[in-house]
């Protein structure tokens, strides 16, 4: 139904878009994932016809959209981010507008409401003024205009932003709602309402799409899981069962801790979770394959240290959009042609990070160094994502060597 | 043409939608009224023929400053900038279906303000007042000449509003065209360059609208005034289409 293929889009030095290519089939309703200025409401305006792609070409429903933009527009319905409608007439008027200029007939209008209002639930609101109705009101009116002409295409920019958590839900009701018999291409950066009303995602960053998949996916693309070991600072027990209160000597430090953790084998990212002074809680990656959950515990029994928590679990989808879009506002913001050599060695480096830290394993410290220079000459930002990744690999491939 | 007719109909009846055209409107009948009574009243009452060649110099003045510069700001300024634009462009319609909607809405509306000035000479020379025989003519081509003036007038508010995301600058880049093409031809004669003199006098508006006052309908004239308005709304069209390669 939408086929993107290599779409390229320029402001003036600036790449907006760079070689997007995704195909989204009937019935299917996609979320377009990614942060804000990563290029969606770009994508989706090239869909639409709004404006024209610097490069590549794309389909909807079979239609050219630089060759036949009124075919094009005729199969889409389209809710544009921060739905503006004109504020001075009312739901009705307008909605009765978009009808006519689609060409609808006034019975087959007058059907179609009934469903709309509906859906939409924009009943109360119908006489109203626009520019009196609340963000969430404006928001269904917004979605009420895409559908009037039955579409069997819906492109939807970030159509819950702004609004408030019941208006969020609310609105992704509906979209599910009308989701079942139409496709749907939905933005956002916001993933729990991916995870509510879409099935498959496309994730992009700066510009390009670097995840595209069912969410089932997409999660465990990253190959990780995620554990979290929270274990008493002040206590300890001694092999024989007798507890020793706040003996400094054997209580172990942060550090203590982390270099245990670190032996396990697989074991990756370390970040210490903010506690209160009685713990010391760590948060690490393991490798998917393997449970290092008893080899904790037997850790814990050995050095005499209470275990508080203990979680292992599959990585959320917020940590796979992080993990994908990391550094991207801070690259994003000075982000120009000039600086591009730097910026696509950084994505690739985002991109192929197990790869890198295999090599990190291999060269331990100097490789570290090394690379961190590498980033000061070409932009200051970049330095610090690479030191920042570079930081966390370090400890446990560092023991490793 | 169904699609420019929706876009004209809801840009004209979005005037009334809001106080703004009652406002322009009235204001400016009652401003008429008050120059017609008052301030020349006297001159105008004992004038020995009837005729209504102040009102034909007079009006297009009124128009160009008050009422053009407030109907066309709008136009696509503020439709750029609040983002119905993206709206109106992504229902199936093309940009220069879009541009004539916009031009024939407000351009609808300055003609309703026209017509409704016509209620001058007829009150006072027809029906009640009788006062006189008038030319009827030179009202008719006087009326002619208000037309193709306005339809020039929009046609450079709509280009202005095309080319900015502010209203206000649209109004003010609108109103300052629109004064210094109406009194070009009296600086005209300040210019002591011949070739100067007559290209000043060729695009005065003050200058292209006498002889319709008058009672003369130049060819010359006719085309100078389509010829802006087609060429406003040609460069319209380029304006809102430079948005896909921005
Ligand atoms: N008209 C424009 N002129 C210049 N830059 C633009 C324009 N529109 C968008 N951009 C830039 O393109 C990038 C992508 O924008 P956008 O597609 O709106 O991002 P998103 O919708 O994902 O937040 C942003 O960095 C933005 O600043
Ligand atoms: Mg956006």
């Amino acid at each position: 139904m939408i086929e993107a293929s290599s779409l390229s889009k320029r402001y003036g030095a600036f790449r907006a878009l760079d070689k997007v290519s995704f195909e989204v089939h009937r019935g299917e309703v996609v979320g377009f994932l990614g942060p804000n200025g990563a290029g969606k409401s770009t994508t989706m305006r090239i869909l639409t016809c709004f404006i024209s792609a610097t490069g590549g070409t794309a389909r909807v429903h079979g239609h050219d959209v630089f060759d036949e933009p009124l075919e094009v527009r005729k199969k889409i319905g389209y809710l544009p981010q921060r739905a503006s409608l004109y504020g001075e007439m009312s739901v009705w008027e307008y909605l009765s507008f978009v009808a006519d200029m689609r060409g609808l007939d006034r019975s087959v209008f007058k059907k179609r409401m009934r469903d709309i209002v509906e859906v939409c639930g924009i009943n109360q609101v119908l006489g109203k003024d626009i520019r009196t109705l609340s963000h969430g009101y404006r928001q269904r009116v917004g979605l009420g205009q895409a559908l009037v002409h039955n579409p069997p295409i819906l492109i939807l920019d970030e159509p819950t932003s702004d609004l408030d958590p019941n208006e969020k839900a609310e609105v992704i009701r509906y979209i599910k709602e009308i989701g079942k018999e139409r496709t749907i291409l939905l933005s956002t950066h916001n993933l729990s309402e991916v995870e509510a009303a879409c099935p498959r995602a496309i994730i992009v960053s700066k510009g390009r799409v670097v995840a595209d998949g069912p969410l089932d996916e997409i999660r465990t693309k990253s190959g990780r899981v995620r554990y979290v070991v929270t274990i008493d600072e002040k206590r300890t027990f001694d092999r024989d069962g007798t507890y020793r209160k706040g003996a400094s000597k054997t209580a172990p430090t942060a550090q203590e801790v982390q270099d245990a953790l670190a032996q396990l084998s697989g074991v990756s990212h370390f970040k210490e979770l903010p506690t209160d002074d009685r713990a010391h809680s760590f948060e690490f990656a393991g490798s998917p394959g393997s449970d290092v959950r008893h080899e904790i515990f037997q850790l814990c029994v050995q050095k005499g240290w209470y275990l508080l928590e203990l979680r292992r679990e599959a990585r959320s989808l917020e940590d796979v959009f992080k993990s994908l879009t990391k550094g991207d506002e801070r690259l994003d913001r000075g982000r120009r042609v000039e600086i591009e050599p730097d910026d696509e060695v950084a994505a690739s480096e985002d991109e192929d990070e197990e790869a890198d830290e295999d090599a990190d394993e291999g060269d331990a410290d100097e490789g570290d160094e090394n690379e961190s220079d590498e980033g000061d000459e070409g932009d200051a930002d970049e330095g610090d994502a690479d030191e920042e990744a570079s930081e966390k690999d370090e400890k446990p491939s560092g023991k490793k060597a | 043409m169904r699609t420019v007719w929706n876009i004209a109909k809801r840009e004209f009846t979005s005037n009334f939608l809001s106080p703004l055209a009652y406002v322009v409107i009235c204001l400016s009948l009652v401003l008429l009224g008050i120059f017609f009574f008052m301030v020349w009243g006297g001159g105008f009452w004992q004038a020995d023929r009837a005729t209504m060649a102040q009102m034909f110099q007079w009006m297009p003045r009124g128009l160009a400053f008050v009422v053009v510069p407030v109907v066309t700001m709008r136009l696509l300024a503020e439709e750029k900038r609040s983002g119905t634009l993206e709206m109106l462009i992504t229902l199936p319609v093309k940009d220069h279906e879009v541009i004539l909607g916009k031009f024939l809405g407000a351009w609808g509306l300055v003609l309703v303000l026209i017509a409704a000035t016509a209620l001058f000479p007829i009150f006072m020379f027809w029906w009640p007042w009788n006062l006189g025989a008038l030319d009827w003519r030179t009202v008719g081509s006087g009326y002619l000449g208000l037309v193709l003036f306005s339809a020039a007038a929009v046609s450079i508010g709509l280009l202005l509003s095309a080319l900015t995301e502010s209203q206000v600058i649209a109004f003010f880049l609108t109103w300052a065209t629109l004064l210094v093409f109406t009194f070009w031809g009296l600086a005209a004669d300040t210019f002591s360059n011949q070739v100067m003199r007559d290209v000043a006098a060729y695009v005065s508006f003050d200058a292209r609208l006498a002889p319709f006052a008058r009672g003369m309908i130049n060819t010359r004239d006719l085309v100078f005034f389509v010829s802006i308005c087609f060429g406003c709304l040609m460069t319209s069209f380029w304006a809102l289409e430079r948005r896909k390669w921005a």
